[in-house]
């Protein structure tokens, strides 16, 4: 090194000479010829020197041109992309320039260290000035350029089920628990992915993302890549109404509101992962694919933090209170889950995904968990619904209304429930083995029973036995019968005229039936035996005495059972026959046997008799002087 | 000290124990061993983060790898907690009076954590874009011969680092950094490219929790409800109860601290624990040194009290020095200073590199562990028939 620099001293200094020599305007020709010997003499001795010398003034000449155009556009405010299409390809090229000329000088080994190094040092300092630039040109372009969508157009899942919203047991009717949406399927989503920034301007970001990359300025391309595109996707998920809540907030939420932002979360996850996020792993591969880690590093960085909020939100509601309106949310989100799972695999493949990966997972078993917690709960409920007062007129209880809807509207998630309930450890805990254990042990079908019909049997269970325990509250036994009659029969009804008579089988629904009419039998028996057997009596009453306590009796009957209440009226009507048929029979024959009694002694002929019966059940109380004859 | 140290026997011991002790009605002594035992582990364990002995240099208060420490800490006690409050536990102890009480109001502050926990982990987010601006500052100063270009290079991003570091909390918020973004995209028509463009793109601490939630009042009401048991309650479970939601304070009120977080003005105000209480002595200590160091970098501002972002904020500020006073080839002296004060921001990039990351995971598993022991906490009190969840 000490060596060249030697002779690059010696030889500035004989240039030197040589100069100041051809400087002299009096020299003779022969004096010329003589220098330029010396010249050529010098040449051949520092033959390096001389080339070096050659490259250092054609590679400054590259240089100076490169820094003017970048000099020049450091003055000027406006951006270069913006100024017309040929600006952007000039600019980049004195970036090339620079970063050639930077090669070119590494890779000499030239002897003018000064120089070199001079030389290095004015290209680093344009490089910067220029890398400094094109993050800023990046950043505005992104920024300008982004697209953003009106996301109403876009088809997601949708069967959301409202059971019972914001009802309660008293208050619950039908009509709230049967829109039961159009479809179950979901209508995927196509795996299409849109533009998120202008596909114009493509080639502009990735021919900045190159110019960096090769001049080393990886991290700051990074860097402001990432800090934009996260932004964006904050603003992605905004607008797709996921409003940000703290965990605190939510699990203060009444459920109305609650029932909301879930719908609207059940929305956003879908069209987040599938669209959004998936068109910005595009777009991250279209700008970095060629640096495969980077793109995926890249992608993750830029969508964690949105992704997290949503995960957040999920475990929040899984761990909030279980109350049974919310088993419909938590299986529609434990859905959602299961269905993006897929996608976010796929999405975060690589290892910096991981995380989000795991995290997803994750939330899915706290959604299935919350969801079987909140099943059991609900049953528990119903086998604790305790009344302090019967229910009036013997009327369909609001506990078999709700229980009935419910499960009925679980059935539109059977096949999500019959999932997660295979996997459930059998316990013991199917309610009210009284019920079941008498049933099943005839019942071929419940060995081929699904998981869900199994559970919701045993929901079932729990309600009847409930039922029962209501019925018990009557101080009336026969009002009881009509109690359980109603409640059953609407049971069945719901059974039959639902998705659940697929679930529950033929089987079921017959030995309901029998059921329901075996109370009915039960109620004519409480209420009318011992009245008919008054006409059978025979003691020494005489047929008078007889027909009147009869009458009496029915009088007494027909007062309190005009209040009952039997709501369907094909049930009413075949109970009042079936009454009407015991009854006026046994009292036709019975006069048919008198005919000692006078007419005045008979107050009710057969045929007032069965037109009364006509009014048991219907739940007005009538008077006697009104409806006699009337 | 790993969070599986000391739990094994003193669980085991527990569960085996209450297996034994179920059908049996005195088994008061037992209680209070137990409790004996929890409080000594919980005053053992931040007696060692109190210490941070001389011969770990790399560990001192509030650096990452103390915070590392702090919530194994805070995973350990948690175990044991939970040992002590539901292993073998008959449900009915604990819907009695006071705990139909404080069992709840445990249960809030259970929620609460899990935000913070939240806001923090997106704080370290925030510390790792200052890690990333302090790599290029290094990469650039480490450049042989050192030229203007690499300088201004260098000087460029610890001007970033710098803004992230002290721009308040609450000017991070969300809104006003999209506001920026945006305005800067439409001034472009009226000549101002560049005017506005936000310092260094600093990716802004976006708001995770949710608009107007504040970590200062969260641990403010944390703690506002705290009252140590007295008389007869002190022996009972309301004294695990008590201690385990001064811990959970003091580790939440800590990270808040040290990591930039969703406004914390008046933060150190919030919190003190009792100076009587023996076994919460260290804590106490703790609470003293960085409520002190609170005091004295609130008014200016900052990201928190990391140690490494503090170190880091000091030799961007000298380095920006060097570089504005840089002219190549630059004074041997000086140049020599820069290189001692590069290698030390490089070393802090390391530290950072290895840790936050690890950090992170472990807030995440703090997150977890306290849903999962809430689930159960309720699950008991369900059993209990305590909490009743109406219909209605």
């Amino acid at each position: 090194m000490a060596n060249c620099e030697e002779e690059e001293h010696i030889f500035a200094a004989a240039q030197h000479i040589l100069k100041a020599l051809w400087a002299n305007k009096h020299l003779g020709d022969d004096a010329k010829r003589t220098i330029a010997e010396l010249e050529c003499h010098l040449s051949a001795v520092f033959p390096t020197i001389e080339r070096d010398e050659a490259v250092h003034a054609e590679v400054e000449e590259r240089l100076k041109s490169a820094e003017r155009k970048v000099m020049q556009w450091k003055a000027n405010p406006s951006s270069i992309w913006d100024s017309g299409p040929t600006k952007p390809c000039e600019y980049l090229q004195a970036v090339n320039e620079i970063q050639s000329v930077m090669e070119i000088l590494g890779g000499l080994s030239m002897n003018n260290i000064s120089k070199r190094r001079e030389l290095t040092r004015r290209a680093q300092c344009a490089l910067q000035i220029a890398m400094s630039r094109l993050e800023e040109e990046l950043y505005h372009i992104i920024v300008q350029h982004k697209q953003s969508f009106e996301p109403q157009y876009m088809s997601f899942r949708s069967h959301m089920v409202d059971a019972a919203s914001n009802e309660s047991f008293a208050s619950v009717e039908d009509e709230i628990v049967d829109k039961a949406s159009s479809d179950v399927t979901a209508t995927e989503l196509v795996q299409h992915t849109i533009d998120l920034v202008d596909p114009q301007v493509i080639p502009d970001i990735k021919a900045i993302a190159c110019a960096m990359f090769a001049s080393n300025y990886e991290k700051e391309f990074r860097e402001t890549f990432i800090g934009i595109r996260k932004q964006a996707l904050d603003e992605y998920l905004s607008s797709l109404k996921f409003e940000k809540v703290s965990i605190e907030d939510l699990m203060k939420l009444d459920w109305e509101n609650l029932n909301s932002q879930i719908k609207i979360w059940l929305r956003a996850v879908e069209i987040f992962v599938r669209l959004y996020l998936a068109s910005e792993k595009r777009f991250c591969g279209q700008i970095l694919g060629e640096f495969d880690s980077v793109s995926s590093f890249c992608f993750a960085e830029i969508s964690e933090a949105s992704i997290l909020c949503l995960l957040n939100f999920g475990e929040a509601v899984a761990m909030g209170p279980h109350r049974p309106e919310k088993l419909f949310r938590l299986l529609d989100m434990y859905e959602v889950v299961l269905d993006i799972l897929p996608d976010i695999d796929e999405l975060y493949s690589e290892e910096t995904g991981f995380f989000i990966r795991l995290e997803l997972h994750g939330l899915s078993m706290s959604l299935r968990d919350s969801a079987m917690v909140t099943l059991t709960e609900f049953e528990d409920l119903i086998l604790s619904d305790a009344s302090i007062q019967c229910f009036p007129q013997g009327g369909i209880h609001h506990l078999t209304r709700y229980v009935m809807n419910y499960i009925s509207t679980l059935t539109v998630y059977s096949g999500i429930l019959d999932c997660i309930l295979k996997d459930q450890p059998v316990d013991g805990q199917s309610a009210s083995p009284e019920i079941d254990s008498g049933q099943n042990s005839n019942d071929v079908s419940s060995s081929v029973l699904s998981p869900l019909a199994h559970r919701l049997r045993s929901l079932i269970s729990a309600l009847e036995s409930n039922l029962t325990e209501k019925s018990k509250l009557y101080k009336d036994g026969s009002l009881g019968y009509i109690f359980l009659v109603n409640n059953i029969h609407y049971m069945v009804q719901k059974v039959k005229d639902s998705e659940l008579r697929l679930l529950f089988g033929d089987e079921w629904i017959r030995k309901h039936n029998g059921k329901f009419m075996k109370h009915a039998m039960s109620y004519e028996r409480a209420t009318w035996s011992s009245i008919i057997s008054i006409l059978k009596d025979d003691g020494k009453a005489n047929a008078k005495e007889k027909c009147k306590r009869f009458c009496n009796a029915f009088e007494e009957v027909y007062k309190s059972q005009t209040q009952w209440h039997i709501p369907n009226p094909q049930l009413r009507e075949d109970l009042q026959i079936s009454t009407s048929q015991n009854l006026v029979h046994a009292y036709r024959t019975f006069l048919g046997n008198s005919r000692d009694i006078g007419d005045k002694y008979i107050k009710y002929t057969p045929d007032d008799l069965g037109k009364m019966i006509l009014d048991l059940f219907v739940g007005s109380p009538r008077s006697l002087n009104n409806s006699r004859r009337g | 000290m790993k969070a599986t140290e000391t739990q094994p026997s003193f669980l085991g011991r527990i569960s085996i124990r209450r297996n034994q002790v179920m059908s049996m009605e005195g088994n008061h002594e037992q209680e209070l061993q137990d409790l004996d035992l929890f409080q000594k582990h919980v005053s053992d364990r931040f007696a060692a983060l109190l210490s941070s002995p001389e011969d770990l240099p790399h560990e001192p208060l509030l650096s990452i790898s103390w915070l590392r420490k702090l919530m194994d800490v805070f995973l350990c006690c948690e175990a044991e907690f939970k040992a002590v409050l539901i292993t073998g536990r008959d449900p009915t102890q604990i819907s009695k009076p006071p705990l139909d009480r404080l069992i709840p109001e445990f249960l809030e502050r259970a929620v609460k954590v899990l935000d913070i926990c939240n806001a923090v982990s997106s704080g370290v987010d925030s510390v790792r874009q200052c890690q990333k601006f302090a790599e290029i500052a290094v990469s650039a100063l480490e450049t042989k011969p050192m030229g203007d270009g690499q300088v201004k290079r260098a000087r460029k991003a610890l001007t970033s680092l710098l803004s992230a570091i002290t721009s308040d909390d609450r000017d991070n918020n969300h809104f006003k950094s999209t506001e920026r973004a945006w305005s800067f995209g439409r001034r472009v028509n009226q000549g101002g490219f560049r005017k506005d463009k936000p310092a260094g793109s600093f990716r802004s601490l976006s708001m995770v929790v949710a608009k107007n939630w504040s970590a200062a009042k969260q641990i403010q009401s944390m703690f506002s409800n705290l009252v140590a048991p007295r008389g007869a309650e002190s022996t009972g479970l309301a004294s695990p109860v008590y201690v385990m939601s001064v811990v959970m304070v003091f580790v939440m009120w800590a990270l808040v601290a040290a990591i930039p977080c969703q406004e914390r003005s008046g933060l150190s105000t919030h919190f003190q624990i009792p100076r009587q209480l023996t076994w919460a002595q260290s804590m106490i200590g703790l609470l003293e040194k960085i409520g002190e160091e609170w005091k004295k970098k609130e008014k200016k501002g900052s990201a928190g009290l990391l140690e490494e972002v503090q170190r880091m904020e000091k030799l961007g500020q000298s380095l920006i020095e060097f570089a504005d006073g840089f002219h190549f080839p630059g004074e041997a002296e000086k140049l020599e200073d820069a290189a001692t004060q590069v290698a030390e921001l490089a070393d802090i990039c390391m530290r950072m590199e290895e840790g936050l990351v690890p950090l992170q995971q472990q807030i995440r598993e703090v997150f977890h562990r306290v849903v999962r022991s809430r689930r159960e906490v309720v699950e008991l009190l369900e059993n209990a028939g305590a909490v009743s969840q109406p219909m209605e």
